[in-house]
């Protein structure tokens, strides 16, 4: 039976670099390793037209897979049409639809 | 007629490329350098950015330029003042020798952040704290490096700008050169070990010379070198002889935390003397708190003059510089001092 205290442990929100990323996670940058020349400058979300109506934003989920917090990644990712024009706009010519494709394709 | 006479104070890359030029255009030039090596800070480097090229063929190809009979080497010799009488310039060693000149040309380069003064990164403290300077000694094979080779899994990180745009170590500017030294030097740990997991942790990534953004392409891409943007708010001792390091990732806007077997600080330039002025005479003195590098006459055209007829300044002592600046800051420096010994004497 659980009570009510009125508070509550917090989760722990900083990131745990220690912690190895996973194989998964491992396998998409070695498929496309373009994925680590990105330098989150958001032209990517900026020009996205998924980003206005969802939370697609890549420079994020690539970031976030980065981190080892790819919780989110494969959902996040799912949001993208696949229309290419922050492939066209990214300054370091990273393979984003590539990148999008494996992250869609995470168990 | 008599040779026209040139003191450069300093035997570091911007002396010796000085040096080297004034003696080619007929001047006789007296090279003062305050230990018994000559090279300065380059005489300590491994690899030179951005082409990785051993610092050796730099520092022999600038050493071999003194086997000229008008150079003459003064080595162990500390310069205390220095003055103008009548247009002839007379320098006096810490042991009193005065030696005369027709122009004098200041090239006494930097000094290195002393690590220590970040207490918050345990330098002098945790063993496992490096400095870049210490990196490129244990790629020389004169340090070891703070850990076991084999030890898995390893975690190595740099932090940059240590000492520098950090107004708490007075100093607001940026040093320039170690955001590409962190990118070399992580290259070159990762070639060492292929399978530690290098971090740099930094404010913005200043690549702005010719051939660095390349490097630092290579090293995302080919080394997959993490880049973090926060800098480190602590290093603390953890389990295993190694130091535990927090972070914001601002990136991410979250804290990170991550354990390192070795975490190296990328050291800024420091002037390496003030010059005080009193009554006519020129003094070399320790810096204090907050002391800027040498100011020219003016940032453009007369960036290699000061505001007194003869004197001349060339190199790092002016402020952050990388070693191409350097030596095209010399040999400008020497076509000035030629200009001036043709038209005053």
């Amino acid at each position: 039976m659980s009570v009510d205290f009125g508070f509550y442990a917090a989760p722990v929100r900083s990131i745990d670099l220690d912690k190895p990323l996973s194989s998964e996670i491992e396998l998409i940058f070695e498929k496309e390793p373009s994925l680590h020349r990105c330098i989150s400058c958001g032209q990517c979300a900026a020009i996205c037209t998924a980003g206005h109506f969802t939370k697609m934003q890549f420079y994020k989920i690539n970031l976030k897979a980065h981190r080892g917090e790819s919780e989110h990644v494969k959902e996040l990712a799912e949001k993208c049409m696949l229309c290419g024009k922050c492939q066209l706009v990214c300054p370091r010519g990273v393979n984003i639809r590539h990148g999008i494709l494996l992250m869609s394709e995470l168990s | 007629m008599s040779k026209k006479r040139v003191s450069v104070i300093g035997a570091g890359p911007a002396g010796l490329k000085a040096a080297a030029t004034l003696a080619a255009n007929g001047i006789q030039v007296k090279l003062f350098e305050r230990s018994n090596l000559t090279g300065g800070h380059l005489s300590q480097w491994h690899t030179l950015f951005p082409t990785l090229e051993p610092a050796s063929d730099l520092i022999q190809s600038l050493q071999s330029s003194l086997d000229h009979p008008n150079i003459e080497l003064l080595s162990l010799k500390s310069i205390q003042s220095m003055h103008s009488i009548n247009g002839k310039w007379e320098i006096i060693s810490t042991e009193g020798e005065r030696f005369e000149s027709d122009a004098v040309l200041i090239a006494t380069g930097f000094k290195l952040f002393e690590a220590n003064r970040k207490e918050e990164y345990g330098y002098g403290m945790y063993p496992q704290v490096v400095t870049s300077a210490d990196v490129e000694a244990i790629f020389n094979g004169q340090q070891n490096w703070p850990f076991q080779a084999e030890v898995t899994p390893l975690r190595i990180g740099l932090v940059h700008c240590v000492g520098s745009r950090d107004a708490k170590c007075g100093n607001r500017y940026c040093s320039k050169v170690c955001c590409v030294t962190a990118v070399k030097q992580a290259i070159g740990i990762k070639k060492k070990f292929p399978e530690a997991q290098v971090y740099c942790f930094y404010m913005d990534m200043r690549m702005f010379g010719v051939g660095y953004e390349e490097l630092y392409h290579t090293a995302q891409t080919k080394y997959n070198i993490q880049f973090i943007r926060g800098r480190l708010s602590e290093a603390s001792p953890s389990e295993g002889s190694r130091v535990q390091v927090k972070a914001e990732d601002t990136l991410m806007g979250k804290p990170i935390k991550l354990i390192l077997n070795m975490l190296v600080l990328m050291v800024g330039m420091e002037p390496s003397f003030q010059l005080r002025k009193q009554e006519n005479d020129f003094y070399f003195e320790q810096n204090s708190f907050g002391d800027g590098f040498m100011q020219p006459l003016d940032p453009w055209i007369g960036s290699n003059s000061y505001n007194q007829s003869g004197l001349f300044m060339a190199g790092a002592c002016k402020g952050p510089s990388s070693l191409p600046e350097v030596i095209q800051d010399a040999k400008a420096a020497s076509m000035e001092i030629c200009n001036y010994l043709n038209t005053v004497l």
